[in-house]
């Protein structure tokens, strides 16, 4: 059970607290032996006794580095669970849980999040029952199923020679199938269909071999057949992973690099880095260094997961594990950095990015004098999650705050979701954007990331726009074809691609601007679909684009945190929409409140909210004034509450209720 | 049977009619400093009232039935009772009997406040009904307070009465004790209201009740009450019970708004603001009818709640809207002694409980002190109730000229908009220029303005809204 508590990691610990316990793998993590020493492995002496002297055992040859891809709920998390109980590297039929893909995030957007990363020890004993058959070291090294990880998905392929393409027998392709395989493709794996849940009534696994064949060229000789479930077919597939992936290239005898997969913080042991090494060997105790800041390291700890952090002090060529070193925060370990033995000069490893923010949105504590409990629990979380962006801004109507940049929506939501669950922070998010290109008259540019920040009128005269497009990729049976793609007009989507990959089902791809998307896309794809559409994306380029900042006034004033860019076309409409959802949320004052939607100084969607008549308590009874009082030291409360641009108080609810408007409609 | 024909007898001389005023006694006595002509503006007021209470309250539970509406502490007497002709004593209801010793022991265990006497200028018998007590028993509650703290000469001495629940001969009675001013509880003057509010009456007890009570000799004060914003209730309906409630003159007349209270059985039954009740618009219409129908009889909007000819403001209700101190006794009632506020239990095994402790000396406030700002949220919120208002340079002198300011400045918008009245020192009106101009430094600040007050009935009907804002800077 702890086991698989430790497992549950995530690319760059993202998800890490949602759903695991963390004190679980606290204990798991201090107690190693306890848990694993009970049971003797197979393959080992006594499993998560593993020493340094074993791996040497393992040269690169006899190293595997593979993962597993697929769409969610094809069965990846299944099949990781066969795969490790199979070599003994976690116990059979103990109930093990599905871990994987628990979160509520991942199932409302159909998503994956977490990944897992283990070590296993294999010996072959399918193709000869010889007990002389060599044993491998096989690194499984998951990755997250979601574009907003795109960047760490190809940090982890990168450390990869193989993947496992898992294919639901019965669903076929899917929108992430497609994606992935492609990530795989361009990172030169050799990949291994794996075509599972053939037990189920309507598998199909020859349909399924056609529309590989169609979409990759993959031969249908080379798909697997497996049951994750009742386990059939599952003995072919680690032979396959020895047999048709190439062992990890690299120099025994260099000086030691090795490229940063994922990091983690832990309360005790500080930073954890699991990490792929490249060249040479890495010792505890070595003097190592980061290309990308420069700063050297003791290595304090090194080993293995298996599954659990499992200490080797030792890590050879073409290994995968872990390594602590006093990093104090995961902004020292930023993923696909190399690091490398210090003093050395070396090549870095290709591929290194900074994290690219794609989405932003102000963060603002949901009762004012709470900014400093939220100003804490956004420092303590990207402590764990150096990914997210964070800048202090101020608002008139929501006072200070932070403007965030996520790598994606689900990022970003995944961030909210940890501050109100570990943090208890309330929070007021405004309404997400996208990084957008102004360019003025006299050839200046601007990347706009909070729209209040963009004069309404600008002095300077707006000569083009910018935004970001992503490209996207729909799978849906054919019948929903025409409402899709009246869906993707609307959202000002530009059709790439129309393929039927087989009798029933088309694929569309897209490219969409990424505003687009951001808010309510996949929810209304997945309702005009009856839930059968599945969808991915990928980032794409900018393109210039007809685009206006759209401020919302009440009773005149503007509400910075609630001015949006909107492509010029839809203003009308987006208009018309927030104005009346404010209409709704904003209670009655003792005066009559316009609410307004502009583009500069024209009004294009108006309402007005008529005062209130009445909110007295004509009853004041035998000098119990205590009630009353009581009362109205309630309503004084609730209006503290309420956040106040001019002489108008807007509840919170407003704020969030704003977020539920689509932008695209 | 209620008989209308009396002789004209009584065993003690008619009362006088109350002393007329020409406008309720000015807001001036909150809190401390008035009473202390020695203090400064800058010297903080004591932390209590200094006077005496010179009013009382007494809370007599007994009802024959609870009312739909009704959430008060009180006591179900059930249908037999009530009827009780005024003079059969044998007939007493053992439960009012044992209620009314309680009072008694209350009355009797609690010290006064002062050593040299203040006597009581207002008694209140309120409920409940009220009525169902035999007068009797109403004197011997009348005799222990006169005994206890004293009766002023012409103590204003009111009590709550339900139609059909008395005869001329109780209330003549009632009289003969000392008893000067009747609230009359009709209510409506709709058969179908009267039944849907689960009242023990119906429209021809209202009549008859009236008639007892206008030929009453001795009696000249006394006062209707009305319900707006009742179930089903419509314009015509609520305009045909201030026509009626006008053509029986009363003195004084309260018209309360329905609240809709969690527990009760309209609190079941109903959603404010939803159908069969009336919207915030329909209500809000209500009241301004009262208000104007109401003022073209005669009568001044002179409270919330509270309408009155000229003089006839209840003396024992402007004790409570001008923070003065008060006595009560009884189940469930709340006292204002020593700038303590306390509620007693309102289960009457509680109560009684609490009468012994009381009497053992065992009993002490545990509910602190109300501190200033308690004191200040109090005026307030008491203040702005009345059309007297906020008398500002005596909130200045117990609450600082600051205070003072920062709710002028926060009215600023609202004496515009004209929910709120500045007035100067003769009580004129100010256009609200002039009202900012005041605002404009602390110096000048009360040079012009003088009082501030809800308008009528605009205001009045905000007043949560306004009154919750002037929380909102006394205590932020
Ligand atoms: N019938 C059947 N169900 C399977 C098989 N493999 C996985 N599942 C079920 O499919 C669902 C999704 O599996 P999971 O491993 O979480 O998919 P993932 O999202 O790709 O990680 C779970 O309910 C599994 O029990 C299989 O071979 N046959
Ligand atoms: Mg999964």
């Amino acid at each position: 059970m702890a086991g698989a508590a430790v497992l549950r990691r995530s690319a760059r610990g993202i998800a890490r607290h949602i759903a695991a316990a963390p004190s679980l793998s606290r204990n798991a993590l201090q107690q190693p032996e306890r848990l694993l020493s009970s049971q003797a492995s197979p393959e080992h002496g006594a499993r998560g006794a593993v020493s340094g002297s074993e791996l040497a055992l393992y040269p690169p040859e006899r190293v595997r580095n593979f993962s597993i891809i697929a769409h969610v709920d094809h069965g990846k998390s299944t099949l990781a669970d066969r795969l490790l109980e199979l070599t003994g590297t976690i116990q059979k039929g103990h109930g093990q849980p599905q871990y994987l893909d628990k979160l509520q995030v991942e199932r409302e957007r159909g998503i994956t999040v977490k990944a897992q990363t283990a070590t296993m020890f294999y010996r072959n004993t399918t193709a000869s029952q010889d007990s002389d058959a060599p044993r491998y070291l096989l690194n499984l090294i998951d990755t997250p199923g979601h574009v907003d990880f795109s960047y760490e998905v190809s940090r982890s392929l990168a450390a990869c020679q193989g993947a496992l393409l898992v294919v639901d027998a019965a669903q076929g392709v899917q929108a992430q199938t497609i994606a992935n395989f492609y990530l795989a493709f361009e990172s030169n794996l050799s990949i291994i269909p794996v075509i599972n849940k053939i037990d189920q009534p309507t598998a199909d696994p020859d349909n399924v071999k056609d529309q590989l064949k169609r979409l990759f060229d993959i031969d249908p000789s080379e798909a697997l057949l497996t049951s994750a479930k009742t386990g059939k077919g599952l003995e072919h597939v680690l032979p396959a992973v020895i047999e048709r992936i190439p062992s990890p290239p690299g120099k025994c005898d260099s000086p030691v690099r090795m490229l940063l997969l994922d990091s983690y913080y832990d309360e005790y042991k500080g930073v954890i880095c699991h990490v792929a090494v490249v060249d040479g060997a890495l010792r505890k105790g070595d003097k190592i260094a980061s290309a990308a800041t420069g700063r050297a390291y003791e290595v304090l700890d090194v080993g293995i997961m298996h599954p659990e952090l499992t200490p080797t002090g030792v890590l050879y060529t073409g290994q995968v594990g872990y390594v602590i070193s006093g990093m104090r925060s995961t902004k020292e370990a930023r993923i696909g950095d190399t690091l490398h033995q210090a003093k050395s000069i070396v090549e870095p490893l290709p591929g290194f990015k900074p994290a690219k923010h794609m989405v932003f949105s102000g963060l603002y504590p949901a009762d004012g004098s709470d900014f400093e409990a939220l100003s804490h629990a956004i420092e303590k979380l990207t402590c764990n999650d150096a990914s997210v962006s964070v800048t202090k801004e101020s608002s008139n109507a929501l006072g200070m705050g932070f403007r965030c940049g996520f790598l994606g929506l689900l990022h970003m939501d995944v961030f909210h979701q940890r501050l109100e669950q570990e943090y208890g922070a309330q929070v007021i998010s405004t309404i997400p954007t996208v990084p957008y290109i102004f360019e003025y008259g006299d050839g200046s540019k601007v990347q706009v990331e909070n729209p209040a920040a963009l004069a309404s009128n600008p002095g300077k005269r707006i000569t083009a726009c910018w935004e970001p497009t992503v490209i996207a990729t729909i799978i849906i049976p054919s019948e929903y074809v025409g409402p899709v793609i009246m869906l993707c007009s609307e959202r000002r989507g530009e059709q790439l691609e129309y393929t039927f990959i087989d009798a029933q089902r088309a694929m569309l791809k897209y490219r969409l601007p990424l505003k687009e998307i951001i808010v309510d896309f996949y929810n209304e794809l997945k309702g005009i679909t009856s839930g059968y559409a599945t969808f991915d994306y990928e980032d794409s380029e900018y393109e210039q684009s007809d685009l206006v900042k759209m401020d919302i006034l009440l009773n005149g004033q503007p509400v910075d945190a609630m001015a949006t860019i909107v492509h010029n076309q839809k203003a009308q409409r987006v208009g018309r929409e927030l104005v009346e959802k404010l209409k709704k949320f904003i209670e009655r004052q003792m005066f009559e409140i316009t609410i307004q939607a502009a583009i500069g100084s024209k009004v294009i969607a108006r309402e007005t909210l008529s005062a209130m008549r009445k909110n007295v308590l004509a009853k004041c009874y035998g000098g119990d004034i205590t009630r009353k009082k009581k009362l109205l030291e309630k309503q004084k409360e609730g209006k503290k509450r309420m956040k106040r641009v001019g002489s108008v108080d807007i509840p919170q609810e407003a704020f969030h209720e704003l977020l539920k408007v689509s932008n695209s409609k | 049977m209620l008989r209308l024909a009396f002789p004209l007898v009584s065993h003690l001389p008619p009362r006088k009619p109350p002393p007329i005023r020409q406008r309720p006694p000015p807001a001036r006595r909150y809190a401390a400093s008035a009473a202390t002509t020695s203090s400064t503006p800058s010297s903080p007021p004591p932390s209590h009232p200094p006077l005496p209470p010179s009013s009382a309250y007494v809370h007599l539970p007994f009802c024959r039935k609870r009312c739909h509406y009704c959430d008060f502490p009180i006591v179900a007497l059930g249908s037999s009772s009530g009827t009780t002709p005024s003079r059969g004593e044998a007939a007493d209801d053992p439960r009012i009997v044992d209620y009314v010793r309680l009072l008694l022991r209350e009355v009797a265990a609690t010290r006064p406040v002062s050593e040299d006497g203040v006597p009581l200028e207002t008694v209140f018998f309120g409920g409940g009904t009220p009525s169902l007590v035999p007068p009797r028993l109403v004197a011997a509650v009348l005799d222990a307070l006169r005994g206890r703290f004293g009766l002023s000469a012409c103590p204003e001495v009111s009590i709550e009465m339900d139609p059909g629940t008395f005869d001329a001969a109780r209330l003549r009675e009632l009289v003969g004790v000392g008893v000067n001013r009747v609230s009359l509880g009709v209510q409506a003057f709709q058969e179908d209201l009267l039944r849907a509010c689960g009242r023990a009456h119906g429209v021809k007890e209202v009549h008859e009740a009236v008639g007892i009570v206008t030929a009453c000799e001795g009696l000249q004060n006394w006062s209707m009450d009305l319900i707006s914003s009742l179930p089903n209730q419509t314009e015509e309906m609520w305009e045909e019970s201030l026509r009626c409630t006008v053509d029986a003159r009363p003195t004084h007349i309260s018209v309360y708004d329905l609240q809709i209270e969690q527990g009760t059985k309209f609190g079941q039954m109903y959603t404010p603001g939803v159908f069969p009740l009336p919207s915030d618009t329909e209500s809000a219409n209500f009241y301004k009818i009262a208000s104007k129908r109401l003022s073209e009889a005669g009568y001044n909007h002179y409270e919330i709640s509270s309408y009155c000819k000229s003089g006839y403001e209840c003396k024992h209700n402007l004790t409570y809207w001008q923070n003065r101190p008060f006595y009560a006794f009884g189940l469930g009632s709340a006292s204002y002694i020593n700038g303590v506020r306390y509620s007693r239990p309102r289960r009457m095994k509680e109560y009684a409980e609490w009468v012994q402790e009381l009497e053992d000396g065992t009993w002490s406030h545990k509910s602190r002190s109300s501190d200033m700002k308690d004191m200040a949220l109090d005026v307030v919120m008491l203040s702005l109730r009345t059309a007297w208002g906020l008398d500002l340079q005596s909130f200045s002198k117990s609450f600082g000229k600051s205070l003072a300011l920062s709710l002028c400045n926060t009215f600023k918008p609202f004496v515009e908009s004209g929910l709120v009245i500045a007035m100067d020192m003769e009580r004129q009106a100010l256009p609200h220029i002039d009202f900012e101009l005041d605002l404009q430094n602390e110096g000048d600040f009360g040079s012009r303005v003088a009082f501030i007050r809800l308008s009528d009935p605009d205001g009045f009907l905000l007043s949560n809204e306004l009154i919750s804002l002037a929380f909102g800077i006394i205590s932020p």
